[in-house]
């Protein structure tokens, strides 16, 4: 499988679990690696509930802190594939 | 302006503590009860709160009972500062085992003793968690959630007074995830009052079979980092002699559906914390409005 068709494959992973537990109004077809964790409403709190559901959903464990460092979508992406997503 | 006040309210600060250190305890506890009682006079919102809570808990179930426990709940607030004012007299060195005694269960010690791992505490306002920080910064560095002090002459003279106990203040407004995680990548204790009303991040359990909205943060602390999570509560059981009891680790193993594995953790602390308060209700802040009619 091709890097671009991983990505976009991901992205849409995290689009389906960022859409279930959004309380915030988002343009979801908006969503794209350019999108910020600011944009998708996530702090610091949230952040946690986005892991777990990463593990679930995508089965790869990401250390907290480092999720703590980035700030968009695409970054989340780039660490899930490092980590074998 | 501010650093007249910020200078008359240290030296204030200074003479009640120069009075606390210098009258014998069961004196300074006479004092602190007073003031106690006049808070518990003025403060008839908090008055209230605290008799409908302990009605609704259940733990009492006669109205004017209720307000007696009330009143020493107060009572044993304004003891808990007056303990915390004197801790480093008898906290340090051995001394502190003639005041202390354990009921820590093996898996948490062992958690505890090992240098390679972190833990999470939850706790509730019951008896005096500022000695169980104290006692169990002897194993490793504890952090946890404090209030800092407007004036920073008063902080750095709290600051000072707590110098030999290893406690690594998060100031509330610092109190990110960030820096809890910092915290367990340390290996060190993160130890965390959970039960005041959480607000929207939070998740409805029952506490004393009413639901409430209980603050997730441990719980998710744990499932996401695997860092051993247990319930402590420390029990005071005489003039300055307490009990520090834990649970057994709690352990949950994720079953994919995150609110039903964050309701099971959070069931069961809010279940640890009911038990301990029914060992002695006059030990709790009632006066925190965890249920709330908006809710």
């Amino acid at each position: 499988m091709s890097e671009t068709s991983k990505e976009e494959i991901i992205i849409g992973q995290l689009r389906g679990i960022l859409e279930e537990s959004s309380v915030k109004d988002q343009d979801w077809d908006a969503f794209c690696a350019a999108t910020t964790i600011e944009d998708i409403g996530l702090d610091s709190l949230t952040i946690l509930d986005l892991l777990y559901d990463i593990e679930e959903v995508i089965g790869v464990h990401l250390e907290a802190k480092q999720v703590l460092k980035i700030s968009t979508v695409g970054e989340i992406v780039s660490l899930l594939i490092a980590e074998g997503a | 302006m501010k650093e007249i006040r910020y200078f008359i309210e240290y030296c204030l600060v200074r003479l009640i503590l120069f009075l606390f250190d210098a009258l014998p305890y069961r004196f300074a506890c006479m004092i602190g009860i007073g003031a106690g009682t006049i808070y518990w006079w003025i403060d008839r919102k908090r008055q209230k709160v605290a008799v409908a809570n302990i009605l609704k808990s259940g733990v009492e179930t006669d109205p004017k009972k209720a307000r007696v426990i009330a009143k020493k709940a107060v009572h044993s607030m304004a003891i808990l500062l007056v303990e915390s004012l004197r801790s480093n007299e008898f906290l340090e060195g051995d001394k502190m085992y003639d005041h202390l005694t354990f009921d820590i269960q093996p898996d948490v010690m062992a958690a505890l003793e090992d240098p390679d791992k972190g833990l999470i505490i939850a706790s509730g306002h019951f008896g005096n968690w500022e000695v169980a920080g104290h006692y169990i910064s002897r194993f490793k560095p504890v952090a946890g959630i404090t209030r800092k002090m407007n004036n920073p002459r008063v902080e750095k003279l709290v600051k000072q007074r707590k110098s030999r106990y290893r406690f690594r203040p998060i100031p509330k407004h610092d109190s990110n995830t960030g820096r809890f995680l910092e915290i367990l990548d340390e290996k060190e204790i993160l130890a965390l009052l959970f039960d005041q009303h959480a607000g929207s991040y939070g998740l409805m359990v029952p506490f004393f079979g009413h639901p409430a909205v209980t603050f997730k943060t441990v719980a998710m602390l744990h499932l996401v980092t695997r860092t051993p999570l247990c319930f402590a509560s420390c029990k005071r059981v005489g003039p300055m002699k307490f009990e520090l009891k834990s649970s057994n680790l709690i352990q949950v193993k994720r079953s994919g559906n995150k609110e039903e594995d964050l309701r099971n953790i959070l069931t069961q602390l809010n279940r640890d914390l009911e038990n301990v308060i029914r060992e002695d209700p006059t030990q709790y802040l009632w006066a925190h409005r965890r249920w709330r009619d908006d809710d």
